[in-house]
């Protein structure tokens, strides 16, 4: 069981008053032994990896790989909340301008060397100058190491939320030799802390790691958890194998080759489920299924007719043509297992009612304008949704139409144009994990997903959106979600049509494997 | 011959420079950019415009070009954006691949083709004939996934002869490199074995009519040598057009297999860069295919003279 260093999520700000320095208990019960050691574990990855570089890059697939190479200072346990990782303990200051981190002590690199504090300078000053998630650092003025186990942030405001955005595994502040701190972005070199390092990288084809037999596991946990906790690489090397043909993923497992595949096909289900040779575990709440309105062009631009849209949508329907089946209706950014869940706006969700859909129509005036959904095959529960949402429309009398075009297209259509398309079809996957703060980003200026003119925000929006962030209480915090998701729905700036389940496989003979967000490597064996 | 290979070599480098101005021009045209790739479904606005700012693509466009052509001239042809690997670096790593997986498919092309079109022609009209050309118009027809998919069903799943994917270099383990390509050479030859095949036939029949074949025979000549000297040294001018068009499809078809069989060569690494909108791989890439291809063109020109005795460059 994990000891005391587990912050509950959000309750970051709640400790500051006391300036509680987070410091381990004593040990409990033993550790985690590896029942087994040895062996090649091939996991067949659907999606190709183009860099390990995790600053640089948010794709899902370089997270997959990474996550196992590079620790950071902390990191989120199993239920989202924060905890400690390469930090031995961190304090904030009672006026939260200050963060002091002390380091785990003998942690070494890959390559042997140390971790000091001089490694963690230089990985902030990397990341502050090419990381994705940088704007997390705007209210930080400097950082400094005054001596090789104290590292210090200095804030220029405080900044309730600073502590949930430094433990974020969407673009993380991996750690990462001094020496690397001039790496160009997509080319860091490979050396992180975590239990597996890096062997032999070969985009579009493998990844293959190998057990660091120098690693330090966190002796404050007695279990891998989340991301973090007491992690034992049980596995002499782990291959990711870029199998981006389902029915080859299927096949890899039959046959053994692959010893763990992620998103299975749901055809394949049946027949998976009835080899005993293999595990199928589904992974609840992979994203949320959503299509984004452009508001700043008609029709969508008028609030009655995104409400007819709204009032027509059978999200069964479009969930269950989106995922094969493999999905979950859900109200909202969060999921209902998250602490942050909120049903506000249940009240506008899932109506299928082309009564009310065709009185809004009336209400908006509609006169029969092209409504253009943007989406793309690259990800096929985008262009599903989008098929069944138009054929639902076209029921109520919306002439709905789609606009098929490859995923870098789509994006950048979005972002850059409010002419031509109406609504967006994407998907929410790590932000909503990370919880609502993350999630709600997207809605927020500059370039805010419901695409309003430029400095025409919703003010309502952004208040609640700055509540979010600068208010002192978690309580407060989450009542300022509650209040934007509510916003939100109500004006339909999203449609969220549910949350999609990925379904992952193990062989039979695989322990440890429990499917996560990213696959975890530690603390997984070979029975025999 | 040197001569005639050096000014074929000097009136390729305008195709070149044109190549790679509309690579650049078209890749440009094309919306879209890797921010979007990099970033993945979850990206935000913020996260899109940090990715630009650290590939550049913020930049004009008028000085990406110049970059670009400034390293040219250098031998440089710049880094991948996604992968942060040097161009040439990644080529020369998966080309061999690519080469390798061509080769053995045309192989079994020639052996098949060549060998199912000779004997279609002089078993013209029986059931030999109609078989060959059953197989071959089953080449033709079938896409090479179908037939991918088909052949991990059966010889990897059902039988377990042979691997799902993946690949082994032939330097690390030639049986293993011959097990991982084995499927991806067959699946990849089965079109181009059948186009070989009806034109072997075609122009076999063509020649086998021919008076010279007739007073070959009348002279009393074996059958093989009238077939093999007589007959095939002349149908051989086509066909090794042919064949230097199939070496380019096969090159290009490996796309398809080799993303099947997840196998890193140099088709999956341009589709990929294509998709991802990573210019500086597709550019280059793009640069040496064409370079590779003119070669093939050249030494299919060069085979004509040693073929035929006719066929001289040098004007005479």
């Amino acid at each position: 069981m994990p000891r005391p260093t587990r912050l509950p999520f959000g309750l970051a700000a709640a400790m500051a008053a006391t300036a509680a320095a987070l410091l381990a208990g004593p040990a409990s019960a033993a550790a985690f032994k590896c029942p087994h050691v040895g062996g090649d574990f091939v996991f067949g990855q659907e999606a190709n990896v183009n860099s390990l570089d995790q600053p640089a890059s948010s794709t899902i697939s370089t997270r997959n790989v990474a996550m196992n190479i590079f620790e950071t200072l902390l990191t989120r346990d199993e239920n989202n909340n924060t905890i400690t990782d390469l930090a031995d303990s961190y304090t904030e200051s009672p006026d939260r301008m200050t963060y002091t981190f002390k380091l785990r002590q003998g942690v070494k690199f890959h390559n042997g060397k140390p971790l000091t504090t001089a490694d963690v300078v230089a990985s902030f000053d990397r990341y502050n100058k090419i990381g994705l998630e940088r704007s997390m650092f705007n209210n930080v003025a400097s950082w400094d190491a005054p001596d090789a186990s104290t590292f210090v942030i200095h804030m220029k405001k405080p900044q309730p939320t600073f502590i949930e955005l430094l433990s974020s595994f969407s673009v993380p502040v991996v750690i990462v030799p001094a020496e690397d701190r001039d790496d160009p972005p997509m080319q860091l070199k490979t050396i992180g802390t975590g239990p597996w390092q890096l062997v032999d990288f070969v985009p579009g084809s493998h990844v293959k790691l190998k057990r660091y037999d120098g690693y330090a596991p966190n002796t404050k946990y007695e279990q891998r958890t989340g991301f973090g906790g007491y992690k034992q690489a049980c596995f002499d090397t782990v291959t990711f194998r870029i199998v981006t043909e389902p029915g080859a993923r299927v096949a890899g497992l039959q046959t053994g080759e692959l010893q763990g595949v992620e998103d299975l096909p749901t055809k394949s289900l049946p027949e998976l489920k009835k080899d005993k040779n293999i595990t199928v575990v589904p992974l609840p709440n992979w994203w949320i299924q959503i299509a984004l309105p452009n508001t700043s062009a008609p029709p969508t631009n008028n609030l009655m007719f995104r409400k007819a849209v709204q009032a027509a949508l059978d999200m069964d329907e479009i969930m269950d043509a989106a995922t094969d089946g493999n999905y979950k209706l859900n109200v909202g950014f969060q999921y209902p297992n998250q602490p942050s869940y909120t049903d506000a706006g249940k009240e506008t969700y899932n109506l299928k009612n082309p009564k009310l859909a065709k009185e809004y129509l009336a209400k908006a005036n509609y006169k029969g304008e092209p409504l253009v959904l943007l989406t793309n095959k690259d990800y096929p529960s985008m262009y599903n949704a989008a098929l069944v949402m138009a054929e639902q429309l076209k029921a109520v009398g919306i002439k709905a139409e789609l606009k098929v075009v490859d995923w870098p297209t789509s994006v950048t259509t979005m972002q850059n144009t409010t002419t031509g398309w109406n609504f967006f079809f994407t998907g929410y996957g790590t932000q909503p994990a990370l919880g609502a703060l993350a999630t709600m980003v997207f809605f927020a200026p500059p370039n805010a997903n419901y695409k309003p003119a430029p400095g025409k925000d919703d003010p309502d929006l952004l208040a609640a959106f700055r509540d979010m962030n600068d208010q002192p209480d978690p309580k407060a915090r989450q009542a300022a979600f509650a209040r934007m998701q509510k916003i939100i729905l109500d004006n339909v700036y999203a449609v969220p049509f549910g949350s999609l389940t990925k379904v992952q496989g193990v062989r039979a003979n695989v322990g440890g494997y429990v499917p996560f967000r990213i696959p975890r490597m530690s603390n997984v064996w070979f029975k025999n | 011959m040197a001569g005639i290979a050096l000014r074929r070599l000097l009136g390729a480098l305008p195709v070149l420079l044109i190549v790679s101005l509309i690579t650049f021009a078209l890749l440009r045209l094309i919306p879209g950019d890797p921010s979007s790739v990099i970033g993945g479904p979850s990206a935000t606005a913020d996260q899109l415009a940090q990715i630009r700012r650290n590939l550049g693509l913020d930049e004009p466009l008028p000085m990406q070009l110049v970059h670009w052509y400034a390293g040219l001239l250098q031998g440089n042809l710049g880094r991948s954006l996604l992968m942060g690997q040097g161009v040439v670096e990644v080529t020369f790593e998966r080309l061999p691949v690519t080469l390798g997986l061509s080769l053995y498919a045309l192989v079994i092309t020639l052996v098949a083709g060549l060998a199912s079109g000779i004997v279609a022609a002089l078993r013209q009209n029986t059931w030999v004939d109609q078989l060959a050309m059953m197989v071959a118009m089953l080449g033709i027809s079938v896409p090479n996934f179908f037939l991918g998919l088909l052949g991990i069903i059966f010889f990897a799943v059902k039988l377990g002869w042979l691997p799902t994917g993946g690949y082994v270099p032939f330097s690390q383990d030639p049986w293993e490199w011959f097990r991982t390509t084995t499927m991806p050479a067959v699946s990849l030859a089965m079109l181009q074995m059948g186009l070989l095949a009806r034109i072997t036939r075609s122009t076999m029949l063509e020649v086998l009519r021919q008076d010279y074949i007739r007073t070959a025979r009348a002279k009393g000549l074996p059958g093989r040598q009238v077939v093999v000297k007589h007959a095939l040294a002349n149908a051989l001018i086509p066909i090794t057009t042919v064949i230097g068009i199939i070496v380019s499809l096969l090159i290009s078809g490996s796309v398809v297999t080799e993303t099947l069989f997840s196998i890193p060569g140099m088709g999956q690494l341009l589709t990929q860069a294509v998709l991802n909108r990573d210019y500086p791989m597709v550019q280059g890439g793009l640069l040496l295919t064409t370079v590779f291809l003119v070669l093939v063109n050249i030494m299919v020109d060069i085979c004509y003279a040693f073929l035929d005795p006719r066929v001289r460059y040098d004007g005479k």
